[in-house]
């Protein structure tokens, strides 16, 4: 599981002005990327943390999401949860060509096949 | 007779301190006055200048040892993010070219071996630092629902100027202190210009300072407005024969509205209003308030610290999407918002009717 997402993290999700992706496994364990020196591994961990918190946190106050953005002056981060478990979060800076393919890449996320 | 202009602060940084003179007397003397410039030998004595002086252009040399200019621009974007920046260099390559500008460089130069290459370069500059960013956002209005951005702007009682436009029309449409108080769609004015800008399936707009307006044409509430928009909306999109705009019902309760994101109508049915400190202003039909002050509370809290984490600039809004309908959190220093929209179902369709 851990190959297809890594590889999948690194070769799709990377575009100009992606400032990072990573994936919270059920585990809680991070997969992380940083492609840009601003936002570190460690940073992107905290985030997926925080975040995949929230989404907690909402679904017991019943607004249960699979998709939270959170809208900057400057870019977006985005959580994506799948069924089994797993959270996707990317950050993004604004009117770039990681913002555009940020739908994309959800909707992969949701598709992509971890069975193997 | 015209106002005086605002005098420019320049900043410009290399180790090059003959070069500095001869920058700082020739663009003094070609700016004829409109120019401060300052010079910085180092990165840090730079930092020194900014924390001082409220600079409007920072001109860095890339090669500079210790901290170097991309370096120097990463900071700088960080630190200062709305500060105008350029880079100068005597190696141009398209790599630093490319790098330079995806830090946050707005223009990359190469050092001039002339006069007349300096003349360019200062042509350049006075371009950059007499150009105003707009101010506000922007978006499409397949990405953002208009209606979206127009209950955001009346709840927060927000003063605004929404321009919109596609390829056929071009509008305005003037929000002040929350109130729906004028708009322009072309030749139209007041409701009907209105309903027409709100009746576009695609454009793009963008959220402008506040002016006031030649003429104020539209009254009532935005509820109101923005329900009765969505009913001529629908009414044209079934091609129905009659547009009833004199004859206005009372507004309902609840708001429905159709966004113009997936074209199915809409209700909101909860909004929350709250100070920056979680004291309730308004709440309509929230299921335990307490509850929603506290989860408005925590969101405010986590977006400082994502805000911490990365180089975003200021928080915006939360959007929340559900199975079924949308939550939008807006957190501000001064107020909290949550409004959560749902679609409307045969049920509601009937209970209004």
């Amino acid at each position: 599981m851990n190959d297809t997402l890594q590889k999948w993290l690194v070769s799709d999700a990377i575009a100009p002005g992606m400032l990072g992706c990573g994936a919270l496994l059920p585990d809680r364990t991070c997969l992380s990327y940083s492609f840009n020196e601003t936002c570190t591994r460690e940073q992107l961990d905290s985030m997926l943390h925080q975040l995949a918190e929230t989404m907690a946190l909402l679904a017991s106050n019943g607004l249960a999401s699979r998709r939270l953005t959170w809208a900057f002056e400057q870019g977006r981060v985005l959580l994506v949860a799948r069924p089994d478990g797993l959270l996707l979060g990317l950050a993004t800076q604004s009117n770039t060509e990681a913002a555009q393919n940020v739908d994309r890449l959800a909707a992969d996320f949701l598709k992509l096949d971890l069975s193997h | 007779m015209s106002e005086p202009s605002k005098q420019h602060q320049v900043l410009f940084v290399d180790d090059d301190r003959a070069f500095l003179q001869v920058i700082r007397d020739l663009f003094v003397s070609w700016s004829e006055d409109a120019w401060q410039v300052y010079c910085a030998e180092s990165a840090d004595e730079a930092l020194g200048i900014l924390k001082t002086r409220k600079i409007d252009l920072i001109v860095v040399d890339v090669n500079m040892p210790v901290l170097d200019g991309i370096q120097f621009i990463r900071i700088l974007n960080r630190r200062y993010p709305h500060l105008k920046k350029a880079v100068i260099t005597g190696f141009a390559t398209e790599e630093k070219r490319s790098t330079c500008l995806t830090e946050g460089a707005e223009l990359f130069i190469e050092k001039p071996r002339s006069a007349d290459g300096l003349k360019s370069v200062f042509t350049m500059l006075c371009e950059l630092v007499s150009w105003t960013p707009q101010k506000g956002f922007q978006g499409v209005l397949r990405q953002v629902g208009l209606y979206d951005v127009i209950q955001m702007e009346c709840l927060g009682r927000n003063s605004s100027i929404l321009e919109i436009h596609n390829r056929q029309i071009r509008g305005r449409i003037y929000i002040e202190d929350g109130k729906i108080v004028h708009a322009t769609a072309g030749d139209t004015v007041g409701h009907d210009a209105f309903q027409k800008l709100l009746s576009l399936a695609s454009g793009e707009f963008q959220l402008q300072p506040f002016e006031p307006p030649s003429e104020r044409t539209i009254e009532g509430s935005w509820e109101f407005l923005l329900m009765e928009a969505a009913r001529v909306r629908d009414e044209t999109a079934s091609q129905a024969p009659a547009i009833k705009t004199a004859a206005k019902p009372e507004p309902s309760p609840v708001a429905e509205i159709s966004p113009a994101v997936s074209g199915f109508p809409v209700r909101v049915s909860e909004t929350l209003i709250c100070s920056g400190q979680g004291d309730v202003l308004y709440a309509w039909q929230c299921p335990d308030v307490n509850t929603r002050v506290t989860l408005l509370q925590h969101i405010a809290q986590q977006t400082t610290r994502l805000g911490q984490l990365l180089p975003l600039g200021s928080f915006d809004r939360l959007e929340i999407q559900l199975a079924t309908g949308r939550v939008v959190a807006q957190v501000k220093p001064d107020r909290m918002i949550l409004v959560h929209t749902a679609p409307v179902t045969a049920n509601h369709s009937q209970k209004q009717a």
